[in-house]
């Protein structure tokens, strides 16, 4: 009699609105490869992070899995580590497998943490996750499994690190597969791996260390069955830098034209402001971008040389005017909290984003996330932050924890008020 | 930190303290094309961004008989933010909300007493106020909400001896009513303002851990240790530094200025032997505001 396939529920608790993106490349290039064919059967819960633990549970229990594969953000993390502690409870012959920029970096602690959590994918999943399923569909041994940090005979072992992707376009697209249906508004798409900077607060880069691009032909077959999905209006790219090159901005709104012309848009797509000039913001808006996100994070001194940050006013400014010729809302983005900054920092930082009138101002409180610098450094720097998710910083040396709070409160008045407008 | 040109459209009728002020005035009202011109002017000059953002205030605005054409003057002279400075009782009725919304308000001011009608009502002289101006901005924000326009509600308190103690109430009240800032300005020369601090930080308190930001206009920051971002923009500073309201101030010429987040002891040391207390009183005389 033939073996049953083993039942693989992957699970992700999204922003309203999202649908995850690794949960689509991970299922996407499990399901092409052969040695999994028949023998492992998917199910994929996309749910938002508002919907209860318990209740979560509830569907993934409802599916009888042999395998529960979670990916795992700050924001998710805790609602997570409850519903692994549900289900481990109630079918504790389920493999429990995390992944993701929150767990990946900070592997042996997190299993040291949770002990109803099996293994912890590190980096980049999907080769790692195809070759650990293959394992365990065989009753084979995970450690032999490159990139997983996982238990052994008692102890925590980290097994060594598996080499990226070389060629980015081996990775079968999660849309072309029709593993992920495009909605209108939530669907986006992922041009590059890798970000140029190293700002010591985030974790775009994800430590890949270089930048690999998936080829022009993927890039141009993905925004076409995108942009001529039934239904969608608007998408958005995950690329940290979308004017990464001149070259390459060419490209993509060459690429993206034809669809403009029929009214689809971009929106919140991260720039480089002080690289935009008019033809760059030209180039951008051929490409139908609406809006995009940017910096400055600060305009403080200290804190920009601690994160690694660039900073030239007068371009910044330049590329905000720039955008608002050619019809570009802008976001500026804030940090309160960064190392070097105190609140006075922040609040001219929050003016001078001001005076440039750029269409929306966001501004956050500092998260010191796993992998980045931030993270190895908290001590040394006097971060005071809360190590469990999602990692909000509490105290630093130039901002106390009343003042951080708020800093927060006045910000979110001033975004009120600058947003109220005709 | 956003600028508004204000331009009274009247005057008379304002919500203040009737102890203090005595009867309000007989209201009147500026001819509808005497403000539209100030607006059209003031947007022409505005030379700071964001705006051009102009605020209507003195009388009740809602009392003008042209509100509806002198706000569609400010948008078309291109007012980015339209503020009306209000009791709100007038937005109770659906009409004025959603008109004034739909022709470009976006932005009031929202003056109250304070937080209870044993306060508010008292003060203003009349019974049942206090609850119709919440139910005004509550009908506003719920149509601005239903019709996802944007909009700011600023509540602001004049604080005199008679409301001081109701301020934490007010600002809880600003909370439950939607306020998204609450703007505590001084306005009593002769109010006691050491024994007033702690209901003024009470207040600070009550907005921060609601959400709701609380800015105080009035005070010198030497006053407010540990609360100077609470400070209106003009005192706030950096520490060390001073700000234009010291100039005034007796003490100016052997003050160093306050240390952010210095304890009252700290102060005390700043122009020894001078402490926290006798501080305030000379900052009062100094600007004029009458001993306690
Ligand atoms: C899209 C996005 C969002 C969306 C939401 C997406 C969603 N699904 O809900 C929006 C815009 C709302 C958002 C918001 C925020 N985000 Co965000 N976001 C992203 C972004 C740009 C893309 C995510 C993505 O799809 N990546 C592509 C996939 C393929 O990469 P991946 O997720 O890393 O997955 C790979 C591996 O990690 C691994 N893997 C992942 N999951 C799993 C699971 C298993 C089982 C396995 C085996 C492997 C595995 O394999 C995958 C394929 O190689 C990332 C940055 C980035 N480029 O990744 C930040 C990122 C995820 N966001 C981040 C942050 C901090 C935030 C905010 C907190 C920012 C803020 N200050 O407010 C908010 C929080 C939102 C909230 N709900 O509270 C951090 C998260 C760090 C962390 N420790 O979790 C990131 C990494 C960016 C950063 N600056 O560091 N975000
Ligand atoms: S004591 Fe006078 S000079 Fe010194 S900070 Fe206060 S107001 Fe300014």
């Amino acid at each position: 009699m033939a073996t049953p396939p083993l039942r693989c529920a992957m699970l992700a608790l999204n922003s309203p609105g999202y649908r995850s993106l690794a949960l689509g490349y991970l299922r996407a290039y499990a399901q092409a490869d052969r040695r999994l064919a028949g023998r492992v059967a998917f199910e994929t819960l996309d749910l938002d992070t508002d919907v209860d633990p318990w209740w979560v549970a509830w569907r993934v229990l409802g599916l009888e899995p042999d395998v529960l594969a979670i990916s795992v953000t700050c924001w998710n993390a805790r609602s997570v580590y409850e519903v692994c502690r549900i289900v481990a409870a109630v079918r504790p012959e389920c493999a429990i497998v995390l992944g993701g920029p929150e767990v990946g970096p900070a592997a042996e602690e997190v299993l040291a943490a949770h002990p109803e959590v099996g293994v912890v994918v590190r980096g980049e999943g999907e080769l790692t996750f195809a070759d650990l399923l293959a394992e365990l569909a065989g009753g084979g041994k995970a450690w032999r499994v490159d990139g997983i940090t996982l238990r052994r005979s008692g102890s925590i072992v980290a097994t060594p690190d598996r080499a990226l992707v070389a060629n980015l376009d081996d990775l079968p697209s999660p849309y072309l597969t029709g593993v992920l249906i495009p909605v209108d508004g939530g669907a986006y798409l992922e041009t590059f791996r890798g970000c140029p900077h190293r700002c010591a607060y985030c974790f775009e880069g994800k430590g890949y260390g270089r930048i690999r691009s998936f080829s022009d032909e993927r890039i141009a077959a993905e925004i076409e069955f995108v942009a001529t999905a039934p239904g969608v209006r608007t998408f958005s790219f995950i690329d940290p830098v979308f004017n990464l090159t001149g070259e390459r901005l060419r490209m993509l709104a060459s690429l993206m034209s034809p669809y403009v012309a029929n009214g689809m848009r971009l929106h919140t797509i991260e720039v480089d402001i002080e690289r935009i000039d008019d033809e760059a913001a030209e180039l951008l808006r051929s490409a139908g971008v609406a809006s995009v996100e940017t910096g400055p994070q600060t305009i403080g001194a200290d804190a920009l040389e601690a994160c690694h940050r660039p900073f030239r006013a007068d371009r910044f400014a330049a590329g905000i005017d720039a955008l608002r010729r050619a019809g570009i809302s802008c976001e500026c983005d804030l940090i309160v909290g960064l190392p070097g900054d105190d609140v006075y920092d922040f609040l001219a930082g929050l003016r001078f984003v001001l005076r440039l009138d750029p269409g929306k101002i966001q501004s956050s409180t500092l998260h010191v996330l796993p992998g980045t610098e931030l993270w190895e450094r908290a001590a040394e720097l006097g971060l005071e932050f809360d190590r469990e998710p999602s990692h909000e910083v509490i105290a630093t040396p130039g901002v106390g924890f009343r003042d951080l709070r708020r800093a927060e409160v006045f910000a979110s008045s001033l975004q009120s008020a600058y947003r109220a407008r005709v | 930190m956003i600028r508004f040109a204000d331009i009274p459209v009247g005057s008379g009728g304002e919500t203040r303290c009737s102890r203090c002020h005595g009867e309000s005035g007989e209201v009147s009202y500026r001819p509808a094309a005497e403000i539209a011109a100030e607006i059209a002017m003031v947007c022409e000059l505005w030379d700071e961004l964001p705006g051009p953002n102009v605020a209507l205030t003195g009388a009740d605005p809602f009392g003008h008989p042209d509100l509806p054409a002198l706000v569609g003057a400010a948008v078309e002279a291109g007012c980015r933010r339209l503020c009306l400075a209000t009791d709100a009782v007038a937005l109770r009725s659906p009409q004025n909300a959603g008109g004034s919304l739909m022709a470009g308000v976006r932005h009031l001011r929202w003056t109250i007493l304070g937080g209870t009608p044993g306060v508010h009502d008292v003060l203003v002289g009349t019974p049942g106020a206090l609850d119709l101006s919440v139910e005004g901005v509550r009908s506003f924000l719920s149509i601005a909400s239903e019709e996802t326009i944007p909009v700011s509600v600023t509540a602001v308190v004049p604080v005199c001896r008679h409301n001081v103690h109701d301020l934490p109430a007010a600002a809880g009240l600003a909370v439950d009513a939607g306020a998204d800032r609450v703007l505590l300005r001084l306005d009593d020369g002769g109010l006691d303002l050491p024994a007033a601090l702690p209901w003024i930080v009470a207040a600070c308190d009550t907005g921060v851990v609601n959400g709701v930001w609380v800015e105080v206009e009035g005070v010198p920051f030497c006053l407010l240790p540990g609360y100077d971002l609470h400070l209106a923009d003009a005192v706030r500073q950096r520490p060390g530094a001073k700000p234009p309201v010291c100039s005034e101030c007796a003490l100016d010429a052997v003050c160093g200025g306050a240390p952010a987040g210095a304890s009252a002891d700290q102060l005390a040391t700043l122009a020894p032997p001078v402490s926290a207390e006798r501080l305030s009183v000379s900052v009062l005389r100094a600007r004029g505001m009458g001993e306690r």
